[in-house]
């Protein structure tokens, strides 16, 4: 592709998905494109692109867009915020709600490990929990919404007696069993959309996300987020994922890398 | 928990390559036994820390070895990762009932490995 091509790819992906498309990265998205271009029928990348910019097909823009995508993710990744999920926040928001309900968000979940980390942390505790959990990209919801992950997939965070509690053996690979499958569901949502109804959440993972989107779009996230978590909720961010002046919505919990809850100022404005 | 030497049981010499490459990098010093005679030799002069066991092996394989690891004085510290083929489930829960901390199905790759040994508290996340 020419630096051309990847100026016009990098805008695409600020303006449709906030996302921050590297320099750096313009080798990775030419071998990210090559399948696409031969699913529909172009001769080479370059080709693709050109079409793409001539006639701007919905259709076609996002499946471009999903493929550059960052979509790494594995069950329980850094561990930690599971464990404070499990052991101190299921529990206080359990008693905290009358009905015992506890509802979470995984957003930005890719092709769902997240949420089936949430989602088993919740019912090996025995607490009545409701997971939600949503992506941009098509491709990794249908995914994630299948349950269905190769031995290494599976095995990346999991252990054997964990992976054998809730998944089993599906055409040499391992897929959510229904008891798990019930508590979770999977949409397609942009994180830059305005909210559609007025659904909140308890705690909501938000994690890896904002470290891949432009920084001008992540207010607008994080707004998002703020308006669709309660306001005695939690934020988990990524372990490496910091608020430097994006928000003033949130405020870290000390003690706890990656936790965050409602600023003073937020919750007067709830009020 | 100070864990530092770790045991390859494996009739697999390839296997055995491409663990040690992965189990050294995580910071282990590393020796190897090709099958569940060798290895039991050798725990009996020397305690190691891990050790990754194959299932199918000559002379002794991985589950009679295991069992008879933990009857050895000090047998029941090692932390033990079963490393085999066998996907079935029913087996995967014979290995963890004989007394195996966590279960790799081959193939594995350093991140899988990494994993397992960060759940089982054999080194920090």
């Amino acid at each position: 592709m020419t630096p051309e091509d990847f100026d016009k790819l990098q805008t695409l992906m600020s303006t449709r998905a906030g996302y921050r498309l590297r320099r750096e990265r313009m080798q990775l998205a030419e071998h990210r494109l090559g399948p696409i271009a031969r699913r529909e029928g172009y001769a080479n990348v370059e080709a693709l692109l050109t079409n793409l910019w001539a006639h701007p097909v919905a259709s076609l823009g996002w499946a471009v867009i999903e493929a550059l995508l960052n979509p790494e993710t594995w069950f329980r990744r850094d561990r930690t915020p599971f464990r404070v999920f499990e052991r101190e926040l299921l529990p206080a928001l359990a008693s905290a709600r009358p009905s015992g309900q506890v509802r979470v968000w995984s957003a930005g979940c890719s092709t769902g490990q997240e949420a089936w980390s949430i989602a088993m942390a919740g019912l090996e505790t025995g607490a009545r929990i409701e997971v939600v959990a949503t992506d941009l990209s098509h491709r990794a919801v249908e995914k994630a919404r299948l349950g269905r992950y190769t031995g290494f997939e599976i095995q990346r965070g999991l252990t054997a007696k964990t992976m054998l509690r809730w998944f089993e053996p599906e055409e040499d690979q391992w897929r959510v069993k229904p008891d798990l499958a019930r508590v979770v569901s999977f949409a397609r949502a942009n994180l830059l959309d305005e909210p559609v109804d007025d659904a909140r959440h308890d705690v909501i993972f938000c994690r890896n996300v904002l470290t891949d989107m432009e920084p001008a779009r992540r207010a607008r996230v994080l707004d998002g987020l703020e308006q669709r978590l309660v306001d005695d909720g939690c934020l988990f961010l990524g372990a490496d994922e910091r608020l430097e002046g994006e928000t003033v919505a949130f405020r870290p919990v000390s003690g706890r890398p990656g936790l965050y809850v409602k600023a003073p100022s937020s919750l007067r404005r709830a009020a | 928990m100070d864990l530092t030497t770790c045991l390859i049981v494996d009739d697999s010499r390839i296997i055995r390559k491409v663990a040690r490459r992965i189990v050294e990098g995580l910071g282990y010093e590393v020796d190897e036994a090709a099958d569940g005679a060798e290895a039991l030799a050798y725990c009996t002069g020397a305690m190691p820390d891990v050790l990754l066991i194959d299932w199918n092996m000559p002379v002794m394989d991985g589950l009679s070895f295991l069992r008879l690891l933990r009857g050895l004085p000090g047998g029941d510290r090692p932390k033990v990762l079963f490393c085999t083929i066998e996907t079935r489930p029913d087996r995967i829960a014979e290995a963890l009932a004989a007394g195996a901390d966590d279960y790799v199905m081959k193939p594995f790759d350093g991140e899988i490995l990494q994993s397992k040994l960060a759940e089982v508290g054999a080194i920090a996340a």
